[in-house]
């Protein structure tokens, strides 16, 4: 059977919440990435079969933000797009969507990344608000609308934080850093552990600045048009111990141990990858990345959503026919320092591997192959896109020190975890 | 024939349709038949209606007959035609028939005043459609009752804004503001209008359901004589600001309402026919039609050779070089939905080449010229890029970087050597040979000057420049893209700052002697714009920048000699970095005051302190007179065919007043024996031989001919 590759992709620097691409709505940086790489791979718009996002927080004013990032990118009207939604996975949904699709024969080149403002997710209002506004446009006199009037309160106008909400499990209750707690408690995994995960995770990122920029478009951001960014901006230069040790647990006050320093930025920013039959590669010319070997999807409990890698690595090298010590790099997203470490630690236990019957897909992985340019805490970490983000920095890496095999994985708000493992 | 009767199940069609032409005009010739038709209406047993209609795609009727206009000499005889359209109308409205225009299209001037005496109007969903009356545009007024029943329709508020702006509106805006009576779809539209005339034939007048009554503040000012005067008043001062005192057929317009929108129609006509036989004659209104002629012309020419020949289309352009002038170009190519990839190597001149670009579709989007969604998409069309990518599948590129010869050479290379040879390639340059530069690239046949004038979305010309081994296929691109990106192409030979710069810095050049007699920045500005222009010539150095003009003018110092060595006055402005609006300073100060004073160094700045006094009346002498003799040289030298491509270029590319009808068509009125004589006394008088006529001139002179005759 034809082989799924990957021949080129395209991300936006990441920029924390509330910088530079502030202004920038998911749809446009869709739209910066999609044009890009269509440019740079010397491909014609018409050449895409149909185009792929994933996406988090689904915009108000762009529903299917797919299409919308399609059109605005100079796709023909006659391209069809759709949105996919698998939380911090959108990104590797879309991929494997593409995927699954080309597969069956439902297209043979198809536009697939994530995109995600968080700088744009709205406030709601109540909902009682809500209801006293309908009210009052059904009221018919004046006397009636005063009525309605009469019974605004202020408690009604304090807004609801969509991007609270988004990070709030609603089957548990907890928070995403609470979740990240309950792992750090269940592991015993100490504050100084996390830290230095999330050190290193900065000093890579830093030392990988320079490579970095193969795989980002440099974006001057709208409306103001100063400046052109063309790095991400989380990594910093001079982060140590000291800074992190200073900071205060954020979710749990008390007896916490995960700060704002070892979890995952929020983030702006999108990715885009180009997927495409092997055939449709030769035709065209082109010289792919790498190529999809194998993925898969696994869920857990919500309140410990973090240990999602721990379950989909072992059953994706399971479909791959791998063993772990065949993956000569990985990238484990880093949603927060201790939940990578609770992956680790449990694909390094026999039991683990026992209990849940992966026997001879497990084993340890080694922090020299694992994340080398930094992940999340350092970079960020726009959920809808990372996923894209992941397999562009793992497929770049591969081709630099040509490694034939690369395995990515990301834990997933609400309780899962995927893994996407490529080849060369 | 032009005109067709019929009766069909009781209904009468009167059916618009000139053989000879794609639209329909309203002769004389057609108003007589018309009258007939009307008089056997009227006599014929009683109809259930009376349908006016087009034969025509998209144009009902796209107003009177322009040559009839401008053959009327005097007065009288103006009037006279007047009364003879308004008479006619009037049966038209008197008729007991009810009386339906059915528009699918155009319907401007006369043929928006024949809707007008029509009982009722219906037009489809047609997206072409404007109806209007644009004839203050061409100096006149509406002369056929227009002025009388379009306020009394469409209130007066709108109905003044039409009138006085001379635009039109479109079918759904007609509908909104009572102009037209229904809307509907065009497929069927025979059956949708059956259903009308089946609800409004026993009717005896229009009912009153069918009068929009505009509420609140509108409604006050539309309904009540204290809101009618206030709206008078308020359009009396928008009018005078917008025409400066030069164009006096919206004044007069005005006017005409104030006094007509009380009297009865008898009377209204009257006044309404005095006025349109007044304004009908003067000159502003011959000028007018006759640049309204160039700008037909212009729509349409190609250059001999190309007549036969299929522009390329043009779906994605490469731009190298942002900034300003790229940015705004890429922002003209976006606009009209062609995908750019704007080059520079300087991320900072892609921030800023972006910038300008979105600033001009955000202030289109303020003005509601665009949709806020379409400013995003068209925005998105604008690609940033430092390198060549996004180029391999370009349909043609246009240069946009430094005005430096050997610059501009490396990047045609370099261009060459990433784009398809078959491309066309495009070189903004503004005053550099273009057949110099073709050395550079693989084809020279596809390279052609394509100068855009700043800013670019706003002045409507491009002067197209042919080099030594230019094309015709390249020129016929060249004008077919011209022409989608909605500007007015000319030809010009390729020679040092080709025809609009070089008349523009004799202008300016000569501007900066006067200010180095003694002559304040303003005098000199205030002379100019009393002659007409749009701005003085210091206030559009200022614009434009002084390092710019300065720069073509020394191309033009070396390439065409003495006569345009730069007053010393604008090298020193240049030394200090007076540069204009840009550096904050130049012959005016650009501070945070909105006054922007003249800046006071520049007096400083003269050679002498001795002072001429200069009267305005000379001013415009010596920088006019400059003018006429240089376009004179440039026919003569051949650098471009005819003097309309000279008024053409002057009018749309440095906003030369059209009410004068160009700087040639001005010379011809001023006559050509005053200009020879203005000049060799200049010359005399200034012991300055750049006054003196050239051939082309004095030969034209001597055989009495004008600029227009040869």
């Amino acid at each position: 059977m034809d082989r799924i590759a990957i021949v080129n992709g395209i991300r936006t620097p990441f920029c924390k919440i509330g910088t530079a691409l502030q202004n920038m709505t998911a749809q446009d940086l869709g739209r910066v990435v999609s044009r890009e790489v269509i440019e740079r791979t010397r491909l014609d718009p018409k050449d895409i079969d149909e185009v792929i996002f994933g996406n988090v927080a689904q915009p108000a004013d762009a529903a299917n933000v797919s299409r919308v990032i399609a059109l605005m990118a100079g796709l023909p009207v006659t391209t069809p797009a759709f949105t996919v939604h698998r939380n911090c996975a959108s990104g590797i949904e879309a991929v494997v969507n593409a995927s699954i699709k080309i597969q069956v024969g439902e297209g043979k080149c198809i536009l697939a990344g994530g995109t995600e403002s968080m700088s744009n997710i709205p406030f709601f209002m109540q909902k009682s608000l809500q209801d006293l506004f309908t009210q009052m446009s059904r009221a018919k006199t004046s006397w009636q609308k005063l009525g309605v009037f009469a019974k605004f309160r202020p408690k009604h106008f304090s807004p609801r934080i969509g991007l609270q909400l988004g990070l709030t499990d609603p089957a548990c209750g907890l928070n995403m850093g609470q979740t990240a707690e309950v792992l750090a408690k269940e592991f015993g995994i100490p504050r100084e552990e996390q830290d230095h995960f999330a050190l290193v995770s900065h000093q890579r990122a830093v030392a990988a600045r320079e490579t970095l920029r193969e795989e980002i478009v440099p974006v001057s951001p709208s409306p103001a048009y100063k400046e052109f960014v063309q790095d991400d901006i989380g990594p910093r230069d001079n982060q140590t111990m000291e800074a992190l040790a200073k900071l205060s647990p954020y979710f749990d006050r008390r007896a916490g141990t995960v700060t704002a320093g070892n979890s995952s930025q929020i983030t702006d920013g999108a990715a885009a990858l180009l997927v495409m039959s092997e055939t449709r590669v030769k035709d065209l010319k082109l010289e792919p990345l790498g190529y999809v070997r194998a993925f898969a999807f696994a869920g857990v409990e919500p309140h410990r959503m973090g240990i999602g890698p721990a379950h989909a690595i072992p059953r994706a090298l399971k479909k791959a026919g791998m063993k772990l010590s065949d993956i000569q790099a990985f990238e484990i997203n880093e949603a927060f320092a201790v939940q990578v470490l609770a992956c680790l630690r449990s694909l390094e236990s026999a039991d683990f591997a026992k209990k849940f019957g992966y026997e001879g897909y497990t084993g340890m992985i080694r922090r020299e192959i694992l994340n080398i340019h930094g992940g999340a805490i350092a970079l960020g970490h726009p959920v809808g896109a990372t996923g894209a983000r992941l397999i562009l920095t793992m497929l770049k890496h591969m081709k630099r020190k040509n490694l034939n095999v690369g395995l990515v994985s990301l834990c997933v708000g609400g309780g899962q975890g995927a893994a996407v493992i490529l080849e060369r | 024939m032009a005109l067709i009767f019929s009766i069909h199940n009781n209904i009468g069609w009167i059916a618009f349709d000139d053989p000879d032409s794609k639209v329909n005009i309203l002769s004389f010739e057609v108003l007589k038949r018309f009258n007939g038709i009307l008089d056997e209406v009227a006599t014929a047993k009683r109809l259930d209606a009376l349908v006016l209609i087009s034969k025509k795609k998209d144009v009902f009727i796209a107003g009177a007959d322009i040559k009839e206009i401008e053959n009327i000499t005097n007065s009288d005889e103006g009037k006279e035609k007047s009364h003879l359209g308004q008479k006619i109308f009037n049966k038209l409205e008197d008729l007991d028939v009810p009386t339906i225009a059915m528009i699918d299209g155009v319907t401007l001037g006369g043929g928006c005043e024949l809707a007008l005496a029509c009982r009722y109007r219906v037009a489809t969903f047609n997206e072409k459609i404007k109806i209007g009356l644009p004839e203050v545009n061409l100096g006149i007024l509406p002369g056929f009752g227009g002025t009388y029943r379009l306020p009394r329709l469409v209130g007066l508020k709108q109905g003044l804004k039409i009138i006085l702006s001379g635009g039109s509106v479109s079918s759904s805006e007609a509908f909104k503001i009572g102009l037209v009576d229904r809307l509907i779809p065009q497929v069927d539209w025979e059956m949708a209008l059956d259903k009308f005339i089946n609800e409004i034939k026993s009717l005896r007048k229009r009912p009153a359901s069918f009068h929009r009554k505009s509420k609140g503040i509108a409604g006050f000012l539309d309904q009540f004589w204290m809101g009618q005067q206030m709206l008078f008043g308020a359009s009396e001062k928008a009018v005078l600001k917008s025409t400066k005192g030069f164009y006096p057929a919206p004044l007069k317009a005005l006017h005409l309402i104030k006094e007509n929108f009380y009297l009865r129609r008898k009377a209204g006509l009257e006044k309404e026919a005095s006025a349109f036989g007044e304004l009908v004659t003067t000159d502003v209104c011959k000028n007018l039609i006759k640049v309204f002629y160039l700008s037909e012309k212009f729509k349409k020419y190609l250059p001999p050779g190309c007549e036969s020949l299929k522009p390329q289309m043009i779906r994605k352009c490469g731009v190298v070089g942002a900034g300003v002038m790229g940015g705004g170009i890429a922002q003209l190519f976006a606009y009209r939905n062609i995908d750019v990839r704007l080059k520079d190597i300087q991320p900072d001149a892609l921030a800023k080449g972006l910038k300008s670009a979105y600033d001009v579709f955000r202030q289109a989007s303020k003005k509601r010229k665009i949709t806020p969604a379409e400013m995003i998409m068209k925005m998105g069309k604008i690609t940033p890029t430092l390198d060549f990518s996004g180029f391999h599948n370009v349909d043609c590129v246009v240069e946009a970087v430094v005005e430096k010869m050997d610059v501009k050479k490396k990047v045609f290379a370099d261009i060459s050597a990433q784009v398809n040879p078959e491309r066309l390639l495009c070189t903004n340059t503004s005053s550099l040979s273009v057949t110099e530069m073709a050395k550079s690239v693989k084809d020279p046949r596809r390279l052609v000057g394509f100068h855009f004038f700043n800013p670019v979305h706003r002045m409507p010309l491009i002067e197209i420049i042919q080099g030594k081994e230019t094309s015709p296929q390249t020129l016929t691109d060249a004008f077919g893209l011209a022409r989608s990106l909605g500007k007015t192409a000319i030809l010009v030979k390729d020679a040092p700052g080709f025809l609009v710069n070089r008349i523009l810095l004799a202008y300016m050049n000569e501007a900066a002697r006067i200010l180095e007699l003694g002559a304040s920045v303003e005098f000199v500005d205030r002379a100019m714009t009393d002659f007409g222009m749009p701005m003085g010539p210091f206030r559009l150095s200022d614009e434009v920048g002084l390092d710019v003009g300065l720069k073509v003018l020394h191309i033009l110092h070396e390439g065409l000699g003495e006569h345009f060595q730069p007053a010393s006055i604008l090298e020193k402005t240049y030394q200090k970095g007076l540069l204009g609006k840009k550096s904050g300073k130049g012959f005016y100060l650009y501070g945070d005051s909105k006054a922007n004073p003249v800046n006071p160094e520049i007096v400083s700045l003269r050679s002498s302190s001795e002072k001429h006094s200069i009267s305005a009346l000379e001013c415009q002498e010596r920088m006019v007179g400059l003018m006429i003799n240089e376009a004179a040289r440039c026919l003569e030298e051949k650098i471009v065919d005819d003097a309309s491509v000279v008024d053409a270029g002057m009018i749309w590319g440095t906003g030369f007043p059209p009410f004068r009808g160009g700087l040639l068509r001005y010379a011809d009125q001023w006559g050509i024996s005053q200009v020879v004589t203005v000049l060799e006394g200049l010359a005399k008088q200034l012991n300055a031989p750049r006054f003196l006529p050239c051939e082309y001139l004095l030969t034209l002179h001597k055989e009495q001919k004008r600029f227009y005759e040869r």
